[in-house]
């Protein structure tokens, strides 16, 4: 019961492909896992399964050892809702809801879910907006910001329902390069407060100063998993390694 | 043209007038439901209501809009057996089949404005914890509207110049006053005037509209 997040022999397959080939980890709390590896590895799908989004054919998904789907079957759907809302999620095209402020952003969910009073999420929504630096932003659209702000009000609006587990992923594949910064200084502050996440993503150098572990993944599988020392320092396969160099 | 004339007709052709103005309002209130309705339906898992609301997008499209006008109001009656109960006055005829016609437009509107609706909309508020009703309502339908407002605009003011069809069942308006005018004065002036209506009827609601896009611009 120690593990946040809990998977075993996760399995998916889209007609004869294979995306996920009997996947196995665990995430302790607090712990935050980089995962690399290259395009169609199987990445997004694992990650977006943790939530629901993806549906597994076979495996277990255990959040707060509360099982999502154990061997195959998924809970009930009032279960599932349950087990999941303990998660946040930051996608990589931000997904923001073009017609409401910021601010509506980030309190559409909590307002409608009601389980707190209107003044208690409008002042959480100030505070969190203030910790991604853009209190100034709260009444403006999103169309009017650039990706990067975009990508942290997506960063504000998943902490509002206050996650336990927060999932990224590629956070900053969308954004120009001069735009990255800003989200990943964003990640960190999460990680030295503690928060458990699990972060898809391609900047390897943030990766390796962020992350307690990372999972390589290719081919549907966990293919090496370690500290980041391990990985970009003495990487055990040969596959690791050309991956890492290529980039 | 003489100005005494212009007023003269005036105040009957605005009478006229009165009718296709309550044709428009009725039409909008009810179509616009109605075609939210069933895109829903279209939409929907269940077979049977999509395939009904496809078959009923399907005719009320594929065919005039005039021969369904005369079919409401002269052919209903003579169907046999319920016929005798389906005699309605023949503005409430026209009333129907202008809704049935309209909600079947106004249905393929608000279609393809759900079709440009990204998917990582419903992803974003599953992962929040929204339900796929509050998804439709507090996410999906704003957008779906602001996307079919040019489209919703557009078939309002075509609205507006349909409602000269009533001419063809015989009930009173403007087009119909227009003409006995024309053929009881012997000039043409009562079109000319006819026309500047609806353009000051399709300008108020050209307005109408750019007000509302300008208000829902989300920036």
């Amino acid at each position: 019961m120690s593990s946040m997040i809990e998977v075993q022999q996760l399995q998916k397959s889209f007609g004869s492909l294979d995306v996920l080939k009997a996947i196995n980890f665990s995430v302790s709390p607090g712990e935050v896992v980089a995962v690399i590896g290259p395009s169609g590895s199987g990445k997004s799908t694992m990650l977006r399964s943790l939530v629901h989004l993806e549906e597994v054919n076979g495996g277990s998904i255990l959040i707060h050892g509360k099982p999502l789907v154990q061997n195959g079957k998924y809970a009930a759907a009032a279960d599932i809702r349950k087990i999941t809302s303990t998660m946040g999620m930051v996608f990589q095209h931000f997904n923001l809801f073009p017609h409401l402020t910021v601010r509506g952003n980030l309190e559409l969910a909590p307002r409608t879910l009601k389980r707190e009073s209107t003044e208690v999420i409008a002042a959480r929504s100030l505070e969190l907006l203030a910790k991604v630096g853009l209190a100034d932003k709260a009444d403006v659209y999103p169309s009017l910001l650039s990706g990067g702000q975009k990508q942290r009000v997506a960063i504000a609006r998943a902490l509002m329902l206050n996650p336990d587990i927060l999932l990224f992923d590629e956070p900053t594949s969308a954004l120009d390069p001069e735009l990255t910064g800003e989200v990943l200084r964003v990640i960190r502050t999460l990680a030295e407060e503690n928060m458990t996440m699990i972060i898809v993503t391609h900047e390897m150098s943030f990766a390796r100063d962020v992350a307690d572990r990372i999972f390589f993944m290719e081919n549907g599988e966990i293919a090496e998993s370690g500290t980041p020392e391990q990985i970009f320092g003495n990487p055990q396969l040969e596959r690791t390694r050309t991956f890492l160099n290529r980039d | 043209m003489n100005l005494d004339y212009i007023i003269q007709i005036s105040g009957p052709m605005l009478e006229g007038a009165r009718t296709t103005i309550l044709l428009f309002l009725i039409v909008i209130v009810l179509s616009i439901p109605l075609g939210m309705l069933v895109t829903l339906m279209a939409k929907s898992r269940l077979k049977p209501l999509a395939w009904i609301a496809h078959t009923y997008i399907y005719v009320m499209r594929g065919t005039p809009l005039l021969l369904q006008l005369l079919f409401f109001c002269f052919g209903l009656p003579q169907i046999p057996v319920i016929g005798e109960y389906l005699v309605f006055d023949r503005f409430v005829a026209a009333c129907l089949g202008f809704v049935l016609n309209y909600g079947a437009y106004f249905a393929e509107i608000f279609r393809g404005g759900l079709l440009s609706i990204d998917k990582g909309q419903h992803e974003a508020a599953k992962v929040l914890g929204l339900s796929k009703w509050q998804t439709l309502r507090k996410v999906i339908l704003a957008q779906m509207f602001r996307v079919a407002l040019p489209a919703v605009a557009n078939e309002s003011i075509t609205l507006v110049k349909d409602t000269a069809l009533l001419y063809a069942v015989a009930v009173p308006e403007l087009l119909n006053y227009a003409k006995t005018a024309v053929n009881r004065d012997f000039t043409v002036t009562p079109f000319v005037v006819a026309g500047v209506i609806y353009l000051l009827m399709t300008l108020v609601l050209t307005l109408f509209f750019k007000g509302l896009e300008k208000r829902f611009k989300f920036e």
